[in-house]
């Protein structure tokens, strides 16, 4: 039992670091994909990467021309951009911050060096000279305050929130990049361009995990089964769901199961067992659709379940005669 | 002479509100002029009350709702009985005023407060208006009083709650409770100590004293003054409708202004804006021995 | 060089802690002294540098929260330690128990009793009724064994004849014991042998000894063992640090006004897991932010319907509401005859001498010489708007003069007190290890009303770090000291 503020604070901490390393990790496979095949046109791929982001149009409003730069700084370090990786790491710290007395010092630390970090480098220069270190400086400290997290937290409800925001986060983006990658008429036609599908497994850091389950072989049906699910993948749709049920269930505790678990369940319950060629078959944008959806679902029905007695703070006054 | 009144507050909100706390003020008081019978109060959403009676002495009603609701109903009903006091009869000398411990026993109500806080204009034009009752407290407050009376027109609506008692002077209308602070203040830049006075009037238009009828009317909370005169206590005095207070004038407390013992007042989270309707009535009753 | 590091020190004409008149070595301080001068400087500033990553790694931060970037400030500690021998903290002690019951009987008095001490005459009804403190929404609100005060922070002072007076009472939320225990727990790291030498008495059983009060101060209602939180405005108030810190020494929950809600008259904390209760409140939040729908304020710190929640009797708060009248400066004058008055006894400590300048006489003698007084408005709080004559200008004179005779009843005038000094560290992280100079302290004890009112042992040393500074406030650039009180059967001689 914690204060309903402070788990808050804790789920979105885990989601928004996860979203930080996921931009960054989209980001650099985006723009390697790119390096490596230069046949890809710029502009429709960092479109699609927008897409896939639901910043489309936040970014049309911009004004601004699809390239290389416009985009990579939108999505690194815009402040008017509640995506950008800059923010993500500023609303992590500010939530670290609420709940510093629950954290360790070493991450509390490890959050605000991170947010130190970047509003010391010059980020516009480090993506016009050497994007990849930026990337991976990114993707490595996530996954430090990750690795910190784990090794300093007890296994008390605080730690199982953020590991669910974090898992659930991760699920949620995973499906997203299947849905832009896979779900797209133009790709019903499986490409031949291989490097496509190793820009794919990158991004999820799956590829060499990958090749050990498939042996080289890179069928994009595989590299979909593998990516949605994989049991032992830690970055696959199964995984992260099958990870924050199990937080769900110990942060239960009561005689019957709650909205949230009963909601995860299902849908964790109902990829588990479909079969691949029958998604493909059926349709893969509604089957990629309808399980982001239920992963959204899955998110509010832990706001309301556990967070809604966290009040609004509009507060009227009055006086009468 | 006797009353049963009902108190009445609708809170309608546009949107749900999650919670809301609430502090009512519309108790009849028990004292030399008039004795509680019977008080009874519920609301909707039902809530437990917890009543207690403040610094000033007047009860209050403290009550919360906590689960959502969009509207909110408070009914308070109370049976009263009033008695006529005498007129003032005491014609103390001014110097009566300066007696350090008559004012040691009003401080606070001599002090100016938010809704009391008067400029040299306003003085000097308490000063100006008791001028011709010279050295007598009594005809002093009397001039006053009726000055306020004729000066300011009575429009409801013309002020918000918390308007500036020296604008009001200037703007020469206001309701009820501007008529009070506006006699308030001049009798305190004067030495006089005065206090605010919110209560019930049952207002008749006809005079029938001798036809007592079971007659109900619909009605405002009042607000009101008492002027302290050495040596007689404390005198009420109603300016917005130029009498003294009688026994249709039903009292629920006192304090320095409308802040100390305003009727309703509290918080709610969520909701938007509120409407709210506060309706009284009053009934009079047969008194119960016959003279 | 052999740095004796006191070979230059300056006594100058106060009453110093460590040097008597003669420029002797008080006996409990021998020790000491013999260890620092025996110090090689260079270790005296390794030393420091220690104190420094201690107090770093510690987190001990004041006024943190508020910077935008997280940098941290560490708290200026000074390395010599202040020590009181038995004896005097015994005279201390039980002068600022019977201090503190007076006052809390003055709180229950004036707020649920009879109001005996305004009938009597013992304070004037009008300084009570105009007082900024006194706040008539806390009438009829029931306080547990009447420990209205169940925190009070009573600031001593030392005169040039080292008697001790109390300069001011600190009763609403008194903050500075955190710093109290951290101080002890870097010291003894620093100065590890010295310590080890004096019996100095603990200070580190303050969390239990506050949750004892706590406790004590449930209502009858409350499940046993009471549940307690302490209630803080949030993360950008400057002493955040402190409720943080109590609340962990006493292992629980730290809890914004908007964790809490009230049903029923009833406050609930809200968890995960629903609504759990709560019976005691240690709040930090100022009685103004409290509850929204009593106070006229939309501020969200506080919670609604507390007011109501006490008044039921279902919830107590510590310390109680209303303090602020009897901490109020022109109340603090007439707290040697409020001790006389509740408890028919003399008072121990002292007063600084105050001339309450709404007396005629007394106006008039202090306008004679307000060059050579201190004089306060009765409203300030955190040492502004303080005039000190024998530093003011003669504008300055001439402006406080015509507010006093404006509006004698706003303002205090005190005799300057020649706060004693205590040697002190200066520049000690430069090469060299910087040199001893005295400067001006003062000491604020904190003490508990649980079921027997006790103070914690010493308590915060502020030293003005400024020289000739008389102002020791952390936030206008003071620091401070640990504060050894001696344990009983040893006598300030050493070994």
């Amino acid at each position: 039992m914690m204060l309903a503020r402070h788990a808050e604070d804790l789920f979105w901490a885990g989601r928004y670091i996860e979203r930080a390393e996921d931009t960054a990790r989209l980001l650099d496979v985006t723009y390697h994909g790119m390096l490596e095949s230069p046949l890809l046109d710029a502009a429709s791929a960092w479109r699609e990467l927008l897409e896939l982001l639901y910043l489309e149009q936040a970014f049309a409003a911009k004004g601004q021309p699809v390239t290389d730069s416009t985009v990579t700084e939108f999505l690194v370090l815009d402040p008017g951009n509640a995506g950008s990786i800059v923010r993500s790491v500023a609303r992590a710290r500010d939530n670290a911050r609420n709940v510093r007395e629950r954290i360790s010092t070493e991450l509390w630390e490890a959050i605000n060096i991170l947010f130190l970090e970047l509003h010391a480098r010059d980020l516009r220069a480090d993506l016009e000279r050497e994007p990849y270190q930026l990337y991976r400086f990114v993707r490595t400290r996530c996954q430090t305050i990750s690795g910190v997290s784990a090794e300093t937290m007890s296994r008390d409800d605080g730690w199982r929130f953020l590991l669910l925001g974090r898992m659930l986060e991760r699920a949620e983006m995973t499906c997203r990049l299947l849905s832009v990658r896979f779900g797209r008429s133009s790709h019903a036609a499986v490409p031949s361009d291989v490097h496509y599908w190793i820009a794919v497994l990158k991004s999820v850091s799956a590829f060499e995990a990958y090749l050990r389950a498939h042996r080289a072989q890179i069928e994009p049906q595989d590299v979909l089964e593998f990516l949605l699910l994989s049991r032992e993948f830690p970055r696959s749709v199964l995984f992260a769901l099958r990870a924050s049920e199990s937080e769900l269930v110990r942060l239960g505790g009561e005689t019957a199961p709650s909205r949230p678990e009963r909601l995860l369940g299902r849908l964790r319950a109902d990829l588990e067992f479909m079969d691949i060629h029958e998604i493909i078959d059926n349709g893969l944008p509604a089957a990629l659709d309808s399980l982001q959806h239920g992963i959204l679902a899955v998110a509010e029905a832990v706001e309301r379940h556990f967070f809604r007695a966290a009040a609004p703070p509009e507060l009227h006054v009055f006086e009468s005669v | 002479m006797r009353f049963e009144i009902d108190y009445t507050s609708e809170f309608k909100y546009p949107e749900p509100v999650w919670e809301s706390q609430n502090l009512l003020r519309a108790c009849p008081t028990s004292d030399a002029h008039q004795t509680l019978l019977h008080y009874e109060l519920r609301t909707l959403p039902v809530a437990r009350v917890h009543s207690y009676v403040d610094y000033w002495g007047t009860r209050v009603d403290a009550f919360g709702a906590r689960a959502p609701h969009d509207r909110l109903s408070i009914h308070a009903r109370s049976a009263v009985e009033t008695r006529p006091s005498g007129p003032m009869a005491a014609a103390p000398a001014w110097k009566r005023l300066s007696d350090p411990a008559f004012i040691e026993a009003h401080l606070e109500y001599l002090a100016p407060s938010r809704h009391t806080a008067w400029n040299e204009a306003l003085r000097a034009e308490a000063e100006r208006r008791a001028a011709p009752a010279g050295a007598d407290i009594v005809g002093v407050v009397l001039s006053l009083h009726r000055m306020v009376g004729s000066s300011l027109a009575y429009v409801p609506g013309s002020t918000a709650v918390g308007v500036d008692v020296n604008d009001v002077l200037r703007g020469r209308k206001g309701v009820c409770q501007d008529f009070a602070h506006l006699l308030i203040a001049m009798c305190r830049s004067l030495g006089i100590p005065a206090r605010y006075v919110s209560g019930y009037l049952f207002s008749e238009s006809s005079e029938s004293e001798r036809e007592p009828q079971v007659e109900s009317v619909k009605v405002k909370t009042h607000a009101w003054a008492e002027i302290a005169i050495p040596g007689a206590g404390w005198w009420g005095l109603d300016p917005t409708n130029r009498q003294e207070i009688g026994p249709r004038h039903v009292k629920i407390g006192h304090g320095r202004d409308y802040d100390d013992v305003l009727p309703l007042r509290g918080v709610y989270l969520g909701g938007g804006d509120h409407k709210l309707d506060v309706c009284v009535s009053i009934r009079r009753e047969a008194p119960a021995q016959q003279q | 060089m052999t740095s004796d590091l006191f070979t230059d020190y300056q006594r100058g004409d106060f009453f110093d802690e460590v040097f008597d008149g003669q420029g002797e070595i008080r006996p409990h301080y021998r020790p000491l002294v013999d260890r620092l001068r025996a110090l090689p400087s260079d270790e005296l500033l390794r030393r420091a540098r220690l104190r420094d990553t201690i107090l770093r790694n510690l987190g001990i931060t004041f006024a943190v929260y508020g910077e935008a970037q997280g940098i941290e400030r560490t708290w200026p500690l000074d390395l010599i330690p202040r020590i009181i021998p038995a004896d005097e903290w015994r005279h201390v002690e039980r002068g600022l128990v019977q201090r503190v019951r007076a006052l809390n009987c003055f709180l229950e008095d004036l707020y649920l009793g009879e109001r005996a001490a305004l009938r009597e005459g013992v304070i004037p009804t009008w300084l009570v009724q105009s007082s900024a403190g006194f706040c008539r929404e806390a009438y009829g609100i029931p306080v547990p064994r009447g420990a209205h005060c169940l925190v009070a922070g009573i600031d001593v002072v030392r005169d040039a004849q080292g008697t001790y007076r109390v300069l001011e009472d600190n009763l609403r939320t008194p903050s500075g014991v955190s710093y109290v225990l951290e101080n002890r727990a870097t010291l003894t790291r620093v100065l590890p042998l010295v310590f080890a030498q004096h019996r100095v008495r603990p200070v580190n059983h303050y969390g239990a000894s506050l949750l004892s009060a706590l406790r004590s101060l449930a209502p009858a209602s409350a499940s046993d063992p009471p549940r307690i939180v302490v209630l803080t405005p949030g993360i950008y108030n400057s002493a955040y640090f402190e409720h943080a810190f109590l609340a962990r020494q006493m292992g629980i929950e730290l809890v914004e006004g908007r964790d809490l809600v009230v049903d029923d008259h009833v406050v609930f904390m809200r968890t995960t897991r629903g609504l759990s209760r709560v019976d005691v409140i240690y709040r930090r939040v100022d009685d103004e932010f409290l509850d929204p729908a009593v106070f006229r304020s939309d501020s969200i710190l506080g919670v609604p319907g507390l007011l109501a929640a006490a008044r039921a009797g279902n919830v107590s708060l510590a310390n109680a509401i209303g303090n602020g009248v009897a901490d109020d400066k022109a109340v603090y004058a007439y707290v040697p005859a409020l001790v006389r008055f509740y408890l028919g006894e003399e008072p121990i400590l002292p007063n600084v001498e105050t001339y309450l300048l709404w007396e005629a006489e007394q106006r008039a003698a202090a306008l004679s010489r307000l060059h050579e007084l201190v004089v306060k408005p009765v409203d300030a709080s955190g040492g502004y708007g303080i005039m000190i004559g024998p530093k003011a200008t003669e504008e300055e004179l001439a402006a406080v003069r015509k507010a006093i005779e404006a509006r004698p009843r706003s303002y205090i005038a005190q005799e300057v007190v020649a706060l004693s000094r205590h040697p002190t560290l200066v520049d000690d992280t430069q090469r060299g290890g910087g040199r001893i100079e005295g400067r001006h302290i003062d000491l604020r004890p904190f003490v508990l009303s649980g079921e027997k009112i006790e103070v914690i042992p010493g308590g915060l040393t502020r030293v003005a770090l400024r020289k000739d500074s008389l102002v020791v406030n952390s936030s206008q650039g003071g620091g401070s000291k640990d504060t050894w009180v001696l344990a009983a059967d040893e006598n300030g001689t050493s070994g």
